[in-house]
C-alpha cells in the first residue's frame, strides 16, 4: 500500500536484504519495523530482529491483527532457531488462531508447523506429530513443505521407523528441488547422512558392532530384550520401560545384560553400579535392595535370579538379550545428542529438553567444554552452547511476509 | 455525511503471475494496474489482461491523457503507455500509496501519514496537503470530487472528501475482508478498485448525483 514498503518487500522476497534495509532503514512505522526485523533475522542478527519485530507488533494498530500475528509468528520462528524454547508456545497459539480467523491459511499452517518443530525439539513426539498432522503438506509452498517433511523425518528417526523416515525424506528432497533453495537441499542431504550414519553400537558377549538406524529397527523388531543405553531404557518391539531417572538401576541392568547369558558376580556389580572399590557387607545389602527394585521394573521383559556368584538376567520366553549403546561412548552423551544438530542452545532450553535441572546441565556443559566438545558464546543469560557444525539438522528461516493487504 | 455499502458490479481476476494489485488507472478503454514488477493492461469488457509492460510498479498509478505516472519506491516515473519506456522521474519524498492526475497536477496519497499531497508533475514539489483521519490508499478525482480509498486491517472504504477541509462527505463501505488499494474512476458511474493481495480488480458503482 506504500511504495517504499512495497519496494522493500519486493527486495526482501528477491533475497536483496541490503536493498530492503536501504529503503526502510530510517523509518519507524510498523510495517517498516517489521521488514527491518525480518531482514535482520535473515542476516542472522536474531537479537536485533526480535526487538524490531516486538516493536512492530506493538506499533500495528488495533485493526491490524493479521499484521501483528505475522510479527509474532516471525518472532516465534526466530525463537525456535535460537533455541529459546521456553517462551513462544502461548503467543504462537494465539497468533495462529488470529491468522485462521482471518483466512490467512498459509501462515496459520506455518504457525502449526513451527509448533510441531518446537515440540519435536523438546521431545514431545506425540504432540509434535499431532501438530504436524493438522497441516496438509499439499497446500504448502515448496520451501515450507520441505521443512514440514523434514520434521516428519525427525519424528520417524526418533521413533526408529526407517521406512517412514525414508519416504518423508524422499518427499522432502522433491519439495526442496521445487523450492530451489540450496540451503534446504543441503538440509535434506544432511538428514540423509544422519539416516545412513551409525545410530548405535551393539555391545555384549559376542563382541561389538555398529548399527545403522535400520539395524536398530530390525533389532527392536526381532523380539530381543534390548537394553538401550542411548535412552536409559529397556525395550522390545512393543514396550518400553524408561530408567532414565534411575541411573543405578540402569547401570546394574546394563552390567547384567553385558554378562548375559552368564551371571555376574556381586563384587563386579557393586563396582559397576555403586562405583565402590571394594564391596563390603553394606554394599551387598544395598545390592539386594536395588536388585529387588530392578526386578519390579523389569517384570514384563525379564526376571533376575540369584546365583551362587551373584545375579543373572533371565529374559521372558527365552528371548535373546542385547545391549545397545551410543556409537561412541561418552560422558554426557545425552547433552551432546541435542547439541549435535549444530544449533546453539541455552542451558535452560537444554534443561527443559532433557528434563534435568539447569545446574546439572550447566555442569555437564562445562565438562564438555573443557574437553573441547562444545563451545559457549555470549555471557550471562545470553550464553549459548553449540558444537562445531558437522552433522545434523540446521534450520532455514522461512519467515512470513509481515504485511497485510497490498 | 452519507454512508452506504459499496455495490460491487464486477470482479476481475485473479490473474496468472499477479500476487498483488497496487495502483489502478483508466485510459478511457483499458484499466491499467500495477503488480510489483509489471504494469498490466486489463480489458474491462472481457476481463483479460491484453498486454503488460515489465516495469517496477510498487503502488499508485495515474494517467494524464497521454502518459502514465507510476510510483516506485520514493519516486514517480512518467511512462509512455505504448512502449513502457520511462520518460522522466520526479521525487516523491517518503514514497506514497495512491496516485491521481487532476487539474494539471498529481495527487499523492501517503498511507501511514494519513494525508494527500498535491504535487507539481514537473518537479515533485508539494503544492499543498490535505489531511485525512484514515490511512490513505488510492486517490482519484471525478467531476470535481476527490475520492480516496482507506484500508486498515480488515476494514476498507472508498471516501469522498472535501479537498479544501478534508471533511468526509460520503463513505462507501467494502464488505469485510475486501480491501481497496488503488482507486480510479471511468469518468462515468464506476470506480475500479485494486484488491491488494487478493490479486483482483473490482468495479464498484459510483453513487448517482442529484441533478
Amino acid at each position: 500500500m506504500d511504495s517504499l514498503i512495497a519496494a522493500a518487500a519486493r527486495a526482501l522476497a528477491a533475497g536483496d536484504l541490503l536493498g530492503a534495509l536501504n529503503r526502510v532503514a530510517l523509518r519507524d512505522d510498523a510495517p517498516a519495523l517489521a521488514l527491518r526485523g525480518i531482514a535482520m533475522a535473515r542476516l542472522g542478527d536474531f537479537a536485533r530482529a526480535k526487538t524490531l519485530l516486538k516493536n512492530a507488533a506493538r506499533a500495528f494498530g488495533p485493526k491490524e491483527a493479521v499484521a501483528r500475528a505475522r510479527c509474532l509468528l516471525a518472532e516465534a520462528e526466530i525463537a525456535l532457531v535460537s533455541r529459546d524454547l521456553a517462551t513462544p508456545a502461548k503467543a504462537l497459539d494465539a497468533a495462529r488462531a488470529t491468522l485462521e480467523r482471518h483466512g490467512d491459511r498459509l501462515n496459520a499452517a506455518h504457525a502449526r508447523h513451527l509448533e510441531g518443530r518446537r515440540l519435536l525439539l523438546i521431545g514431545r513426539l506425540d504432540d509434535a506429530e499431532a501438530a504436524l498432522a493438522a497441516v496438509d503438506p499439499a497446500t504448502l509452498p515448496p520451501a515450507l513443505r520441505t521443512a514440514h517433511e523434514l520434521a516428519a523425518v525427525g519424528i520417524a528417526i526418533r521413533r526408529v521407523r526407517t521406512e517412514e523416515a525414508r519416504a518423508a525424506l524422499a518427499r522432502a528432497g522433491q519439495a526442496a528441488g521445487d523450492a530451489d533453495i540450496p540451503a534446504l537441499t543441503a538440509e535434506v542431504e544432511t538428514a540423509f547422512r544422519v539416516l545412513e550414519a551409525p545410530a548405535a553400537r551393539l555391545v555384549g558377549g559376542s563382541g561389538e558392532r555398529l548399527l545403522k538406524l535400520k539395524d536398530v529397527e530390525a533389532l527392536l523388531a526381532s523380539g530381543a530384550v534390548v537394553i538401550d543405553a542411548c535412552r536409559y531404557a529397556v525395550r522390545d518391539g512393543r514396550r518400553t520401560t524408561s530408567l532414565a531417572t534411575r541411573p543405578v538401576l540402569f547401570a546394574l541392568l546394563r552390567a547384567l545384560g553385558e554378562a548375559w547369558p552368564d551371571d555376574m558376580g556381586r563384587d563386579a556389580l557393586v563396582k559397576s553400579a555403586f562405583r565402590a572399590k571394594e564391596a563390603d557387607e553394606s554394599h551387598r545389602a544395598r545390592l539386594r535392595v536395588e536388585m529387588g527394585r530392578l526386578r519390579a521394573e523389569l517384570r514384563p521383559f525379564a526376571d533376575i535370579v540369584a546365583t551362587k556368584q551373584g545375579f543373572a538376567l533371565v529374559p521372558a520366553d527365552k528371548r535373546p538379550v542385547a545391549v545397545m549403546a551410543p556409537p561412541v561412548e561418552e560422558s554426557h552423551a545425552d547433552v551432546l545428542a541435542f547439541l549435535a544438530d549444530g544449533e546453539s542452545w541455552s542451558s535452560s532450553a537444554l534443561a527443559l529438553a532433557l528434563g534435568a535441572s539447569q545446574r546439572t546441565v550447566q555442569r555437564a556443559l562445562e565438562e564438555l567444554a573443557a574437553a573441547g566438545k562444545v563451545q559457549p558464546y555470549g555471557l550471562g543469560r545470553a550464553r549459548r552452547w553449540t558444537t562445531p557444525p558437522l552433522a545434523g539438522f540446521t534450520t532455514t528461516l522461512l519467515l512470513p511476509g509481515p504485511l497485510p493487504g497490498g | 455525511m452519507k454512508t452506504s455499502t459499496a455495490d460491487i458490479l464486477h470482479e476481475y481476476g485473479p490473474f496468472p503471475d499477479v500476487d498483488q494489485v497496487g495502483g489502478v488507472t483508466f485510459d478511457g478503454r483499458h484499466v491499467w494496474f500495477a503488480s510489483g514488477d509489471r504494469l498490466n493492461v486489463l480489458d474491462p469488457a472481457t476481463g483479460d489482461i491484453v498486454r503488460w509492460h515489465d516495469v517496477a510498479a510498487d503502488a499508485g498509478t495515474a494517467f494524464d491523457g497521454t502518459h502514465l505516472f507510476q510510483l516506485i519506491e520514493d519516486r514517480i516515473q512518467k511512462i509512455d503507455p505504448a512502449t513502457g519506456r520511462v520518460l522522466s522521474t520526479i521525487p516523491a519524498p517518503g514514497g506514497g500509496s495512491g496516485l491521481a492526475w487532476a487539474e494539471g497536477t498529481l495527487w499523492l496519497g501517503q498511507y501511514r501519514d494519513r494525508r494527500i499531497h498535491q504535487i507539481d508533475p514537473e518537479t515533485g514539489a508539494v503544492l499543498r496537503t490535505i489531511d485525512s483521519d484514515r490511512m490513505v490508499t488510492g486517490v482519484t478525482w471525478v467531476d470535481g470530487e476527490l475520492w480516496h480509498g482507506t484500508w486498515e486491517g480488515e476494514e476498507s472504504e472508498v471516501r469522498h472528501i472535501d479537498p479544501a477541509t478534508g471533511e468526509v462527505l460520503e463513505r462507501l463501505q467494502m464488505p469485510d475482508g475486501v480491501g481497496v488499494s488503488g482507486l480510479e474512476t471511468d469518468g462515468a458511474d464506476r470506480f475500479f478498485c485494486g484488491g491488494g493481495n487478493s490479486g483482483r480488480v473490482r468495479a464498484i458503482r459510483r453513487p448517482r448525483r442529484a441533478t
